[in-house]
């Protein structure tokens, strides 16, 4: 092998890549290609041009759950940062509190998706349920199945269970790279507590944040298993957000438009992407 | 630290961990509960009985199997490919890297349900239905960009002198590999082992649409239990199995989760 990164750094790149074309670049070519026609069967199909792209482009249908996904990560985007951030700024930088207290952000994490719209079902259950009984017994008309605004505060609680772990975690690795001698500078300053804040922490977390920024907004924007499982988009469509559409039209084997919106959903990953890069090079410290 | 501040901090943990430990609370409550009422198990009464029916079933244990199979699968093979380009990313200047660094972001955010399909297509030319390898294989499409994120900062943090003279004494890139950036880099192997780990063992979509009539993961077997009449009891004592593979992988990595996230452009 020699000293391969040397001669040819790009070589090492490739195993990547090699597998991201199998499982991503290849498999979005075939999307596209099948967005163009009418499936009956994959054997059987008939080219219809951009008839689903504008089809389903001029869907008010569409538009109202890009509106609905926007509000929710917005939501849950408020929700998350603001309390992620004033987690990570509770933990202390060492000892077993510290260690306790990632290791119980983390803990949500490795509950499967399908589980997490479940367990917090069963947890509001009247019956059974641990706050299910409370708001029972409080007396409080709590209906996740009828009153749209129930149903959204429940899958926003839930997200919030669910993720705030990780914004705290990624805001906690941020903050412990802040050397002490850059809050004994602030101290001599005089500085106020929310100076600090702004003037040293903040710039210490912020690509950590950028990148959670990018994470939830996209994952909450796209989110799908755990919502479907808490009303399956309803009731009516208030909780129906992109991926939920699409996953009906995959149920439904309507595969032509199906592939269509696969590709405009894409195409809306790959620009809040670009926007992100853009975004966050505009404001890079020059390196080195 | 005043004293007042310290009672703050103290009593807003306690909060948090209430939230987030609720949720557990009342699954393993439940899991110890028989909550369809047999003759021997009255309804609501405390027992080890659903526990029991896992073993019980084929159905549920071969799914425990398959899950961990396709997920150490997925471990193996992100590392393998990830280690490599990270190396790269970190060590050299690569023409291309920020068209590379947005194509993995993109894939990376990209919603399972949009490229179940065509995955599902083009597996089944591939005879990959239906085997954990599939699954291992598709799951690299979210896994891949996080571990060569994670694995990039912990590279940088080992100086390049430490390769160089490596290199000086003869070492090839392979063996400088094994031998000595590996265990420079440990913990930070670790951490990308855990969120590999956790990412592709909570993943529903692919793992649901790749495995039609055979090896089911345990999150379908879950699922699947769902029906006319479910057992809640049988669900969360599996839930409880779905949790353990997670909480020790957390244990192995407590001292290093919140290590290796920098971002650099």
């Amino acid at each position: 092998m020699g000293n391969l990164g040397q001669r040819r750094p790009w070589l090492l790149l490739m195993p990547a890549l090699a597998i991201l074309m199998v499982v991503g670049i290849i498999p979005l070519g075939i999307v596209f290609y099948y967005s163009f026609y009418d499936i009956f069967t994959l054997q059987a199909r008939s080219w219809v041009g951009g008839q689903w792209y504008s089809a389903l482009l001029s869907s008010s249908r569409f538009y109202d759950s890009l509106l609905r996904s926007l509000g929710f990560s917005t939501l849950i985007m408020c929700i998350q940062f603001p309390l992620g951030i004033f987690i990570a700024l509770m933990i202390p930088r060492g000892g077993v509190v510290r260690t306790g207290t990632l290791v119980l952000l983390a803990l949500p994490l490795v509950v499967p998706w399908n589980m997490i719209p479940m367990v917090w079902l069963s947890l509001v259950d009247a019956d059974r349920g641990l706050i299910g009984m409370a708001i029972a017994a409080s007396g409080w008309d709590f209906d996740y199945k009828f009153n749209a605004l129930h149903t959204w505060a429940l899958i926003a609680v839930m997200d919030t269970w669910h993720w705030v772990g990780l914004v705290a975690i990624l805001s906690y690795s941020g903050l412990a790279s802040i050397s002490p001698s850059q809050y004994q500078a602030a101290a001599i300053d005089q500085a106020s507590r929310w100076q600090v804040f702004r003037w040293v922490e903040l710039p210490a977390m912020r690509g950590v944040l950028l990148m959670a920024l990018l994470l939830r907004f996209m994952d909450s924007f796209m989110i799908y298993t755990e919502a479907f499982g808490i009303n399956a988009g309803g009731p009516g469509a208030a909780t129906s957000f992109l991926s939920l559409d699409l996953g009906e039209e995959m149920r439904g084997f309507d595969y032509g438009p199906a592939s269509a919106r696969s590709i405009v959903y894409f195409a809306i990953t790959a620009c809040v992407v670009w926007a992100f890069l853009r975004v966050s090079a505009r404001e890079e410290v020059p390196r080195r | 630290m005043t004293t007042r501040s310290r009672v703050l901090g103290a009593f807003g943990l306690i909060l948090l961990a209430a939230f987030i430990l609720l949720p557990f609370v009342q699954v393993v409550q439940l899991s110890v509960q028989s909550t369809l009422g047999t003759p021997e198990a009255p309804l609501g009464t405390y027992t080890m009985m659903n526990y029991r029916n896992i073993f019980a079933s084929d159905a549920l244990v071969s799914s425990l199997v398959n899950s961990v199979t396709y997920v150490t699968l997925n471990v193996a093979l992100t590392l393998l490919v990830a280690l490599p380009a990270a190396y790269g990313i970190s060590r050299y200047h690569i023409p291309g890297r920020r068209l590379f660094f947005i194509t993995l972001l993109a894939f990376r955010v990209t919603p399972p349900v949009v490229l179940s399909l065509p995955v599902f297509i083009l597996f089944s030319k591939l005879n990959l239905i239906n085997t954990p390898v599939g699954i291992a294989l598709v799951h690299c499409v979210f896994n891949v960009p996080i571990a060569i994120w994670i694995l990039e900062s912990f590279i940088s943090a080992v100086p390049r002198e430490y390769d160089e003279s490596a290199k000086l004494d003869g070492y090839s890139t392979s063996r400088f590999f094994i031998k000595f950036l590996i265990p420079a880099i440990a913990p930070g192997i670790g951490v990308t082992m855990f969120f590999c780990f956790v990412f592709s063992w909570v993943e529903v979509v692919f793992a649901r649409t790749l495995t039609v009539t055979d090896g089911k993961p345990i999150t379908m077997a879950i699922s699947n239990l769902f029906g006319f009449q479910t057992d809640v009891g049988l669900v969360m004592a599996m839930t409880v199995f779905s949790l353990l593979p997670g909480l020790v992988m957390i244990y192995f990595v407590r001292h290093h989760i919140a290590r290796g996230f920098v971002v650099r452009g």
